[in-house]
C-alpha cells in the first residue's frame, strides 16, 4: 500500500478534493496583559472533514478552550487572532462582518459547552431552548419551533420528549442536560459542532452514552466534530483524528489509532504512560515533571524541552513537524528522518 | 442565614408574612380602588354644624376643622398615594432597570458614566431633590409622582447593574452566544428575566418609601393641593388642633402605617417565597 492510499484511508474526503468543514490554517492567538502580549495559541494548523470527529487533546491551560473560541469567533475581550486564517468549509472567518459571524453561530456551526446545567437558562423550559436556534436564524414561529424541539429531543434519545420538552432544565439528569444542549447544537443541522470537554461533568457510564450519540451523529448526519478533552481514553474511543496540544502548540497529531499505537512525541508518549489502565497494574501513579510554560517565558526551543527525558542538543532549536507516517506528524528532533 | 433543612416552621413564617402584608395591601388597596363605594361620605361635603367633633355613630372617626368627614377623607386619600406610588415606582423600576442592565452588561465607559451620575443623584438627601425637582417642575402631584420615581432611580439601577453583572457570570450567556443570538435577544431573553426577582421584590419596598414620600411632601404642600385629601396634608392640618382633635392627625398617621407596614411585610413575604435556594423544599 502506498503513503497516499494509507493516507487516504484515514481521510476518505481528501481525494474529493473539497474543502475540509474547518480549516485551522497557522493561527496564533494573543491576549494582551499588563506584561505584554501572551501567545497562548501558537500557530496552529488543524483541520476538521465531514463525517469525522476530530480530538484536540491538552492539558488545562494548553490553549485548546482558546482555539475553539476562535472558531467561533467568541474569545475574550483582550484576546486576538494574531495571525493566520479559519475557514469554514473554504469561506474565510476573518473577512466577515461580527454580524455575519453571529450568523454562522448556531446555524452553519454549533458549540457544546462543558456544563450543561450552566449552559441552559434556569427560568425558561427546554423546548423553548432547544427552539431557539430556529427562532434566531429561520424566524420560525414559536409553535413550529417547540414541536420540532420535541423531535430533537426524541434524536438524541431522551425518553418521552413531549412531557420532557416542558420542563425546566434542573429537572433533567446531568447526562439529559448534555443531551439537551447537543439537541440545541443540532437543530439547523450544522456543518461542524465544536463540543469543548462536553464528557467532563458526567459520570463514566453517562459519559459513554454521550459519546456514543456524538457518534452516532457523525454517522448520521455527516457532521464535522472537533472534540476537545484531556481524556486520552474520550480520543481512543471516539475520534478519527487526534491534535495533541502542549503550551500553545501542536506537538503532534494523527489518525488515532496510528498514534496510540506509536506516539512520536516524547510529551504524548508521557501523556499514555501517566494514564492508568486496568491492565497493567502500577504500584504507583505516573506524572510528568515540572510545569507547562507560562506563555510569556517559553522557551526558545522546543517548549516540552524542560520536561522531556530524551532531551538533547537540537532541543535548543524550535523543531518543525516532521511526518513519521502518512498523516502523523511530531514537533520532535527525534522525528527527524534519520533519528526515527 | 436561613439556609435550613425544610421545615414546617420555615414554610409557615413565609406565608405568614405574605398573608399579613398581602391583607393589609389588600386593605390599602380596595379603599383606593373603590373609594366611591366605601367612604361613607364625600371627601369635600362640608357640614358646618358639626366641625371638629369626635368620633361618632354619624362619623366614625370624627370630623375636621370645616366639617368633613375624617374616615371618607382618609379613604380618598388612599387612592392618591397608591396612583402616586405606582406611577413613582413605575418610573424608578423602569428607568432604574434599563440604565442598571445596560451599565452591567456593556461595562466600560457606559458603565462609568452612568453608575457616576447614579451616585450623583444618590448624594443627595431624598426629600431634598425632590423638592429641587418640584421646585424646578412645578408644583402639582404628576410632577410629585415624577420627582419621586427619579429618586427611585438610582437604588433600581444599582440592584439591577449587580443582578446583570452576576447573570452574566453565568454560562448560558455564553451559551446565547454560541447560537447566535444578538446583544439584544440575550438581554431580553437570558438578562432581564433572571434579574426581575430581586427588583420585584425593592419595588414593594418602594412602594411603601412612595407613600412616606407622597406623604411628606404633601405635608409640606408640595404634592396634592387642598382641598384634595392627602395623608400627607391631613397631618399637616391635624397639626394645627394636636390639643382639641387628636384624631386629626392620628386617623392619617395610622393610614400611613398600615399602608407602610404592609407594603414591606409583603415585601420580605415576596422575597422569601421566590428565593429560589428556598423553594425548591
Amino acid at each position: 500500500m502506498t503513503a497516499a492510499l494509507a493516507a487516504a484511508d484515514v481521510r476518505p474526503h481528501r481525494l474529493n478534493h473539497r474543502p475540509a468543514t474547518l480549516s485551522i490554517d497557522r493561527v496564533s492567538v494573543e491576549i494582551a496583559m499588563r506584561r505584554g502580549k501572551a501567545r497562548v495559541v501558537d500557530d496552529v494548523t488543524l483541520e476538521v472533514w465531514p463525517s469525522e470527529i476530530v480530538g484536540l487533546i491538552g492539558e488545562s491551560g494548553s490553549g485548546k478552550t482558546l482555539t475553539a473560541l476562535s472558531v467561533l469567533g467568541l474569545l475574550p475581550r483582550r484576546a486576538r487572532i494574531a495571525s493566520g486564517q479559519i475557514r469554514l468549509n473554504g469561506d474565510s472567518l476573518a473577512d466577515k462582518s461580527d454580524a455575519d459571524r453571529r450568523r454562522l453561530r448556531g446555524d452553519r456551526m454549533a458549540f457544546i459547552p462543558q456544563d450543561a446545567l450552566r449552559a441552559l437558562n434556569p427560568v425558561l423550559r427546554v423546548d423553548r431552548q432547544v427552539g431557539e436556534p430556529l427562532k434566531i436564524h429561520r424566524g420560525t414561529a414559536w409553535s413550529r419551533a417547540k414541536a420540532r424541539a420535541v423531535d430533537l429531543l426524541g434524536s438524541v434519545h431522551i425518553a418521552s420528549p413531549e412531557q420532557r420538552a416542558r420542563e425546566y432544565p434542573h429537572q433533567y439528569s446531568g447526562g439529559m442536560q448534555q443531551r439537551a444542549m447537543i439537541a440545541m447544537g443540532l437543530a439547523l443541522d450544522p456543518e461542524l459542532l465544536v463540543a469543548d470537554e462536553p464528557t467532563t461533568a458526567l459520570d463514566v457510564t453517562v459519559q459513554a452514552q454521550v459519546l456514543r450519540l456524538l457518534r452516532e451523529i457523525r454517522d448520521t448526519h455527516g457532521t464535522a466534530i472537533l472534540l476537545i478533552t484531556h481524556d486520552l481514553g474520550v480520543v481512543a474511543t471516539t475520534c478519527d483524528w487526534v491534535y495533541v496540544m502542549y503550551a500553545g502548540a501542536v506537538l503532534e497529531s494523527g489518525p488515532v489509532a496510528r498514534l496510540f499505537r506509536s506516539p512520536q512525541h516524547p510529551y504524548t508518549q508521557a501523556l499514555l504512560r501517566a494514564t492508568p489502565t486496568v491492565r497493567t497494574v502500577q504500584a504507583e501513579l505516573v506524572s510528568i515533571p515540572g510545569q507547562i510554560p507560562l506563555p510569556f517565558d517559553l522557551p526558545q526551543g522546543c517548549r516540552f524541552a524542560d520536561r522531556c527525558p530524551k532531551r538533547f542538543a537540537r532541543c535548543a532549536e524550535p523543531p518543525p513537524l516532521f511526518e513519521a507516517a502518512p498523516g502523523h506528524v511530531s514537533r520532535c528532533w527525534l522525528a527527524e528522518a534519520g533519528h526515527g | 442565614m436561613s439556609a435550613a433543612a425544610p421545615s414546617r416552621h420555615i414554610t409557615w413564617s413565609r406565608w405568614r408574612l405574605l398573608a399579613i402584608g398581602g391583607a393589609l395591601v389588600s386593605l390599602v388597596l380596595i379603599a383606593a380602588a373603590f373609594a366611591e363605594f366605601v367612604a361613607p361620605f364625600s371627601p369635600y361635603d362640608l357640614d358646618v354644624a358639626s366641625m371638629l367633633q369626635g368620633p361618632s355613630a354619624a362619623h366614625w372617626l370624627g370630623t375636621d376643622e370645616i366639617g368633613r368627614d375624617v374616615l371618607s377623607r382618609a379613604i380618598f386619600a388612599a387612592r392618591i398615594s397608591v396612583e402616586v406610588a405606582l406611577v413613582a415606582v413605575g418610573v424608578g423600576l423602569l428607568g432604574g432597570t434599563v440604565i442598571g442592565i445596560a451599565a452591567g452588561y456593556f461595562g466600560g465607559l457606559l458603565d462609568q458614566a452612568l453608575m457616576r451620575f447614579m451616585e450623583l443623584l444618590f448624594s443627595f438627601p431624598a426629600i431634598l431633590l425632590a423638592i429641587i425637582l418640584m421646585a424646578s417642575l412645578g408644583t402639582n402631584i404628576l410632577n410629585a409622582m415624577v420627582a419621586i420615581g427619579i429618586i427611585f432611580i438610582p437604588g433600581f439601577s444599582r440592584l439591577a447593574r449587580a443582578a446583570t453583572n452576576d447573570v452574566l457570570r453565568h454560562q448560558y450567556i455564553d451559551a446565547a452566544r454560541t447560537i447566535g443570538m444578538t446583544d439584544a435577544r440575550i438581554l431580553w431573553r437570558e438578562v432581564l428575566p433572571n434579574v426581575m426577582t430581586p427588583l420585584l421584590v425593592e419595588a414593594t419596598v418602594a412602594f411603601a418609601y412612595a407613600v412616606l414620600l407622597e406623604s411628606a411632601l404633601s405635608f409640606l404642600g408640595l404634592g396634592a393641593q387642598p382641598p384634595e385629601p392627602s395623608w400627607g396634608n391631613m397631618l399637616n392640618t391635624g397639626r394645627g388642633f394636636m390639643a382639641q382633635a387628636p384624631w386629626l392627625s392620628i386617623v392619617p398617621g395610622m393610614a400611613m402605617f398600615i399602608a407602610v407596614l404592609g407594603f414591606n411585610l409583603l415585601g420580605d413575604g415576596l422575597r422569601d417565597a421566590l428565593d429560589p435556594h428556598l423553594r425548591e423544599t
